[in-house]
């Protein structure tokens, strides 16, 4: 395959893989959730660095996978207490965690190479060039393995548990009167949220997994909102985006990340001008048609 | 099933597919190489001579530690013979996709490959791991240029004469150059040799000329230097009477500006000595664009603010 085609399927991979769960994420309203595992992976990484004694990546992906559990339990218990919202949740969780992997690198590991960009991001650019190795030989790109796997269990936990998460999400108490308890989904979707997000970072960087989980899911919401619909149009601009980010990014020579970024950035500012439901003409038109006509 | 929409979408993805199939016949053409850095650059750039055609990847100014790929470098690295790269983990994960890629047989060389352990520098945490900044002492980088001749010789055998022709030539250039940074170091006092900069990129230098080096973040650009970094490295320029201290082209000058301040508020007169070359060149049009050059200029620059 040509660079340019593992590229491609790589990011098609990572934009449906993100937004199947992206939108379950969106309509929880947890979207930052991503965002700040990427910052709370830090501890992992360092813990990681200390047993493996030196960057190792596998030790590096399963320190950081679990530091993202640790962020996605923090946040889901603080939230259930109620003192406070969602939104805050996260945002004392994660500075917590980041800023105590910073503490630790300072303290102990002050002359080595030591952070999330050095030892863990891998950079979809490189995707062709970063192998799977089994002794010597290749297997093939390793972020088509990651992101592939990470797709397939994502979207057989999806298929799996689609009524259960559709009722938990939107009538918990229901939910949990018929006998499936919504905090063990919850934890459950949010454990697979954590570990698709941290394969997409070794696979990809953080920027990319970052937009791919939030703008898709967040423009189809402007465009319908029913959950199947929401999911399957989430996918869709998902991978559009990352084909014609990707395709751009090599017409212009620049960053395959930030365009397919910029791209999904352009295809929800389209949505947000010119959604038929809930687009802002739509909406002072509509306005417009009810001002009293002057005589 | 709206699923449908997705199966049908990636194989139609995988199948605009094709091989990039490299051409294996070297005679008639330059061979293509990717460096990383500008001074990888520039060694294989003296040693291939008219046999080589490379493009480095990482240009003036930037930060190797942190350096992110552009979708012109994934054609460049597509259509390369062979890779040259620093090694020693200063590509930070690229370094990791690099070895990898050497041994599933792709020809992917770091140049440092050759060197040593007991030439290299190892911090404290851990053994086995080493600072990467080998180029500054140049009796190294005379190492690494024929790392780099052996292994154009053994990609492109027919030339070999043509690499052996070149690497003498450069290799007298920079047994000169050592020289003039040893006759340059010499005009300072032996108090004077300290050199605080803001990131440990001249361990080596140091080491082989006979510098004091404190560095203030350490030898990543990523890790961020702290308060009490920055006001033990202010008393520390104090109390030896350093008279300059130095900002790096690829990295912020902020810390360092605030290093000078902190000192100054002490009541000493350290002045900023000017900006020295580290992890990248100069631009290519400057003398610096080279990496003899580079060594040269910061060498200046450093005897100039010492004195």
């Amino acid at each position: 395959m040509s660079s340019l085609s593992v590229i491609l399927l790589t990011g098609a991979l990572v934009a449906a893989a993100c937004a199947l769960l992206g939108s379950f994420v969106l309509v929880r309203k947890m979207a930052m959730m991503t965002d700040a595992i990427s910052h709370a992976i830090l501890p992992g990484i360092v813990a990681a660095y200390f047993l493996a004694k030196g960057p190792n990546l596998i030790a590096g992906f399963v320190g950081a996978a679990a530091a993202g559990l640790l962020t996605v339990a923090f946040v889901e218990a603080l939230q259930r207490s109620r003192k406070v919202t969602k939104e805050a949740a996260i945002g004392i969780v994660f500075p917590a965690l980041f800023a105590l992997g910073v503490l630790i690198t300072s303290r102990f590991f002050a002359d080595v190479h030591l952070d999330a960009d050095a030892v863990l991001y891998g950079s979809i650019e490189l995707a062709a060039e970063d192998l799977l190795l089994v002794g010597d030989r290749s297997l093939g790109p390793q972020a088509l393995w990651v992101m592939g796997g990470l797709l397939l269990v994502d979207l057989a936990f999806v298929l799996l548990l689609y009524k259960e998460l559709k009722l938990a999400t939107f009538d918990p108490a229901l939910a949990a009167s018929l006998g499936f308890p919504p905090v063990w989904l919850h934890y459950a979707l949010m454990a697979m949220v954590s570990v698709t997000a941290v394969g997409g970072f070794t696979a990809v960087g953080a920027v990319l997994v970052v937009a791919l989980f939030i703008v898709p899911p967040a423009t189809a919401f402007l465009l319908t909102d029913r959950l199947p619909r929401l999911i399957a149009l989430s996918v869709l601009l998902g991978v559009g985006g990352a084909i014609a980010g990707t395709l751009a990014a090599f017409a212009l020579d620049t960053s395959v990340a930030g365009a397919i970024a910029s791209v999904t950035g352009l295809i929800f500012g389209l949505a947000l001008l010119f959604s038929p439901t809930q687009g802002l003409l739509r909406r002072a038109w509509r306005l417009a048609a009810q001002l009293p006509r002057l005589p | 099933m709206r699923w449908f929409a997705l199966a049908i979408l990636l194989p139609l993805v995988a199948a605009c597919t094709q091989n990039a199939v490299q051409t294996g016949d070297l005679a008639g053409r330059p061979i293509r190489v990717v460096a990383t850095t500008g001074m990888v650059a520039d060694l294989v750039e003296n040693i291939g001579g008219e046999r080589v055609e490379v493009a480095a990847l990482m240009g003036p100014g930037v930060d190797p530690h942190l350096y992110k790929p552009t979708a012109g470098d994934v054609r460049r690295l597509e259509a390369a013979d062979v890779i040259f790269y620093n090694g020693l983990e200063l590509e930070g994960r690229m370094t990791d996709t690099f070895v990898k890629l050497a041994r599933s047989g792709k020809p992917t060389v770091a140049v440092t490959e050759d060197l040593p352990e007991a030439a290299l520098r190892e911090p404290d945490e851990f053994e086995g791991k080493y600072d990467p900044h080998v180029w500054f002492d140049v009796t190294l980088w005379r190492e690494a240029a024929k790392t780099v001749a052996r292994q154009l010789s053994r990609l492109d055998p027919a030339s070999a004469d043509v690499y052996a022709g070149n690497l003498a030539t450069y290799d007298a250039m920079l047994v000169e150059l050592h020289r003039y940074v040893e006759d340059q170091t010499a005009t300072l006092p032996p108090s004077a040799r300290v050199l605080v900069t803001a990131h440990d990129a001249f361990g080596y230098f140091g080491a082989r000329y006979g510098f004091e080096v404190r560095g203030l973040q350490g030898v990543s650009t990523a890790t961020e230097a702290s308060a009490a970094d920055v006001r033990d490295l202010a008393a520390f320029l104090c109390a030896r009477g350093v008279k300059a201290i130095f900002v790096e082209t690829s990295v912020a000058p902020a810390t360092v500006e605030a290093v000078r301040r902190a000192a100054n508020a002490n009541g000493c007169a350290v002045t900023l000595g000017g900006e020295l070359y580290s992890d990248a060149l100069g631009p290519a049009e400057t003398p610096a664009g080279t990496y003899i050059g580079m060594v040269r200029a910061n060498i200046d620059t450093i005897v100039r603010a010492l004195r």
